[in-house]
């Protein structure tokens, strides 16, 4: 019993980056209505620019996100002017071809830079305070992951303030419900468009450091996340951000349920099972509106 | 992009079938194995992405499970070719697991529209992939007797047929009633439903007609490779590359795919040859150049490029 | 005229063409509204009048011809650029952000510079103009009747501050009794100099309203006139006000 319990919160606590991930992809989805499937990449990056920031300038593992949020939301401007903008342009035909082409381009090139920079081997980033561990009612609580649960909901939080309070959050979900409508409010929605594509590679890239900060980063991981966010984003649906946080700590716990009762190798597709009788049954999710 | 079926469509499948027949004399000139090797891979994507092309270019469903019925049908011919099945009754028992799946799986997905609908199949194709590699860690090699007689060009000729088979099989879609109902959907399924179109089942059909080339093709994989991990045909790269073939040379028409899968794999090979380790990088970006510089595949640029430009 | 303006703003359009795909096509239409003017947009559903409003508000861009304001050109302007110009459109259907509240819906017609400086009284005037949204502003957009999200439509785009408001069909799907309350609207908001251009099914009621109007038929304008020799026109009497009409 106390194994199962001890599983379920490894797994509560894994769930909460599967929400953070799963934040930016719903947020780019919901917004430009494009399916960036190269979204597990930006997260792999994220996590590598952490690992940098920590191996060359010795950087706290935490405090890395501090650099990685900029540079992420940065390259998510790049990525939006070079390539994104372009597909938004398209009817919707063409916008779900042209974004799948791009975005598994963008995943093949970008996973293939990150071997050549740091080679195919699974790295992490060790911390002062990795080995600690709090041990609440009989449970064994690894004092990293805790802190990285509650850094992704705090920046949950502080998705859900900006899109409520900012003028231009507000302009991004006008956005998202209806774009002609919010054109004819004044709003210049193709920046709307890349503020929501800069702010969700933004959310990779914190999804990423914290990922590897309390798991661990190799090129690889990109299409395993890419598929986890997604199947959050199916889970929670469109348009609330809370709602897709809590869908991560479903999906976590799903998991790590699933992996008790079948078995370590299981846990993925039970997951996925899930998340194809949820599509099937209520396509707009289990929070979507 | 409208695909116009007819004359210019029937002509092209007489020119590629009449390539793929001059193919056949190859092994004649006894080439080297990697010449053999390389169209081998080539003739595969062919088939892949033709497969591909049937649901996506005239039924306009994108499937992102696609590996799934490729890996199926490697992994029936395989289990049945090794336990002393005839390959061909093999290979057909395999097309017949993948079609039967996709029916299955096609007759919930199809509830799902546009994107949902891609990203349940790329769940279905992680389910199955993720299943086969638990129950089957270990990798699957050839018995000695069978290496020992292991013939490339019988693989080859088992290529060519089935790519051959292929284009014969879209190229009668696409003049068929069949191709127009489905392509009718394509443009608004909606309208298609409203003027008596029964899309479900033509979308089905599509999909079986597809799976059941997909399946064909993971036959040829598991006859050609001496070893493998039964998981690797289920990996989605393989879902990727068709559509990437698919897409890159025109998709929704009988040659495109053809000229994409062509290019494809020309273009991964030299470049694996030319940059061994940056490859897949180069790959990438010259990939995302073409859909930036190409939007609508090779076949609508080649079309706007021989059309006068109107004032 | 409120302010005494120096300049008198004036929508010019001179044969424009525009299309909505393949069909509702506007084909050479020549219209103007003057400064502080009610001119009602007449004609059959598909004679391209929704088309003509999608076209001045930026969201098609005209095949040909010219559309001006205050002299500007604005037939390359993007669409939330023209709002800010001073036009802003009352879409067909609404298209409100139904999973805001009535406030952020109304902040957002507030998006643009010049709306945005006169916010706060902007927001009193539409809550006085319409006092039931005042009550219902923490609500959802989506839980109002159609009414009231007829009122929140109308106050997003005067929130938006405009010298001219273009309608489109307010008086769709809404009750009897709140379409002739959102007219009236419409006359206060005129008092306060704003230029109306409004789309209407209801031809008695728009024509009473209107200075002027105009009759759009397939495309082409076919007939305009004060708002009183538009209602005695026997054209316009047989094909929009019916057999009733004609009699009394």
């Amino acid at each position: 019993m106390s194994v199962l319990a001890q599983q379920l919160v490894l797994g509560l606590l894994i769930g909460g980056l599967y929400g953070l991930a799963a934040a930016g992809l719903s947020l780019v989805f919901g917004v430009l209505k494009v399916l960036n499937v190269a979204h597990g990449e930006l997260i792999m990056l994220g996590g590598y620019g952490a690992f940098w920031l920590v191996a060359l300038l010795g950087l706290d593992a935490f405090a890395s996100l501090a650099l990685v949020i900029p540079g992420a939301l940065l390259l998510g401007v790049v990525l939006y002017a070079a390539l994104f903008g372009f597909v938004v342009r398209a009817d919707e035909e063409t916008r779900v071809k042209n974004s799948l082409l791009i975005g598994f381009g963008l995943a093949l090139a970008l996973q293939a830079l990150a071997v050549r920079l740091w080679t195919a081997d699974e790295r992490s980033v060790p911390t002062p305070y990795g080995g600690g561990v709090f041990t609440v009612a009989g449970l064994a609580i690894p004092a990293v992951r805790l802190l990285s649960l509650v850094l992704a909901f705090a920046l949950i939080l502080a998705l859900e303030l900006l899109l409520t309070r900012w003028r231009w959050g507000q302009a991004i979900r006008a956005t998202a419900e209806d774009w002609e409508a919010a054109l004819l409010a004044g709003i210049d929605v193709r920046r709307a468009y890349l503020l929501a594509f800069a702010l969700g590679t933004a959310l990779a890239g914190a999804a990423g450091t914290l990922v590897t900060v309390a798991y661990s980063v190799s090129p690889s991981i990109g299409l395993e996340w890419t598929l986890k966010a997604l199947i959050v984003v199916v889970l929670a649906g469109l348009g609330s951000v809370l709602g897709t946080f809590v869908g991560g700590l479903v999906l976590g716990v799903a998991e790590a349920a699933s992996a008790a009762a079948f078995g370590g190798p299981y846990r993925e597709v039970v997951g996925l099972v899930i998340f194809v009788v949820v599509l099937l049954v209520r396509p707009r999710g289990l929070f979507g509106r | 992009m409208s695909g116009r079926p007819g004359r210019s469509e029937r002509a092209w499948a007489i020119a590629i079938l009449l390539a793929l027949a001059a193919l056949a004399l190859l092994p004649l000139a006894r080439p080297r194995d990697d010449v053999l090797n390389f169209v081998f891979l080539a003739l595969l994507a062919i088939t892949l992405a033709q497969s591909w092309n049937v649901v996506a270019g005239y039924a306009g469903q994108v499937n992102l499970g696609h590996a799934a019925f490729f890996g199926l049908g490697a992994l029936v011919t395989r289990a049945l070719w090794t336990t002393g099945t005839p390959i061909v009754p093999a290979m057909l028992a395999g097309a017949l697991v993948a079609t039967a799946a996709a029916l299955v799986i096609g007759a919930a997905a199809f509830r799902l529209r546009g994107a949902y609908f891609a990203i349940a199949t790329l769940a279905v194709g992680e389910i199955l992939r993720t299943t086969v590699s638990n129950v089957l860690p270990e990798i699957s090699t050839l018995p000695a007797a069978t290496i020992a007689t292991y013939r490339l060009p019988q693989r080859y000729y088992a290529a060519l047929a089935l790519a051959a088979v292929s284009i014969a099989v879209v190229a009668a879609l696409a003049s068929s009633r069949l191709g127009l109902g489905m392509r009718a959907i394509r443009e608004d399924e909606d309208a298609a439903e409203a003027s008596g179109v029964g899309a479900l089942g033509l979308k089905l059909t599509a999909l079986a007609m597809s799976t059941t080339l997909a399946g064909l093709a993971g036959g040829v994989f598991a006859y050609y490779h001496i070893s493998y991990y039964p998981s690797h045909p289920f990996e989605p790269h393989w879902t990727f590359d068709a559509l990437l073939m698919t897409f890159i040379g025109g998709v929704g028409t009988l040659h495109g795919p053809v000229l994409g899968a062509v290019l494809y794999v020309l273009l991964k090979e030299f470049l694996a040859v030319r940059w061994v380790d940056l490859h897949l990088l180069i790959f990438g970006a010259v990939f995302i150049v073409i859909v930036l510089l190409l939007p609508g595949g090779l076949v609508q640029a080649a079309a706007r490029w021989r059309q006068p430009r109107r004032p | 005229m409120a302010g005494g303006d120096v300049t008198r703003p004036r929508l010019e359009l001179a044969d424009v063409e525009a299309a909505y795909g393949d069909l509702r096509a506007v084909l050479g239409v020549s219209l103007s509204i003057d400064a502080g003017e009610i001119v009602a947009l007449l004609g059959p559903n598909g004679a391209g009048k929704s088309t003509l409003l999608r076209t001045v508000a930026g969201l098609l861009r005209p095949r040909a011809g010219t559309i001006r304001w205050d002299g500007e050109d604005l037939t390359r302007v993007d669409a939330h650029r023209i709002v800010e110009r001073g036009i802003a459109l009352v879409p067909e259907g609404r298209r409100l952000f139904g999973g805001m509240t009535v406030t952020e819906n109304l902040e957002l017609g507030a998006f643009a510079p010049r709306g945005r400086v006169a916010r706060a009284a902007s927001l009193d005037r539409v809550f006085a103009l319409f006092p039931v949204l005042a009550e219902r502003r923490r609500q959802r957009v989506a839980a109002l009747s159609g009414g009231q999200q007829q009122m929140v439509a109308v106050g997003r785009a005067l929130m938006a501050n405009p010298r001219l408001l273009m309608l489109d069909e307010p008086s769709l799907g809404i009750a009897p009794q709140l379409v002739q309350a959102i007219l009236e609207v419409l006359l206060t908001i005129n008092a306060t100099g704003v230029g109306i251009l409004l789309v209407e099914q209801n031809v008695q009621a728009a024509l009473g309203l209107a200075h002027r109007g105009y009759v759009l038929e397939t495309g082409r304008i076919v007939a305009q006139g004060t708002g009183a020799e538009l209602l005695r026109d026997p054209h316009v009497r047989r094909a929009y006000l019916g057999p009733l009409a004609v009699r009394a």
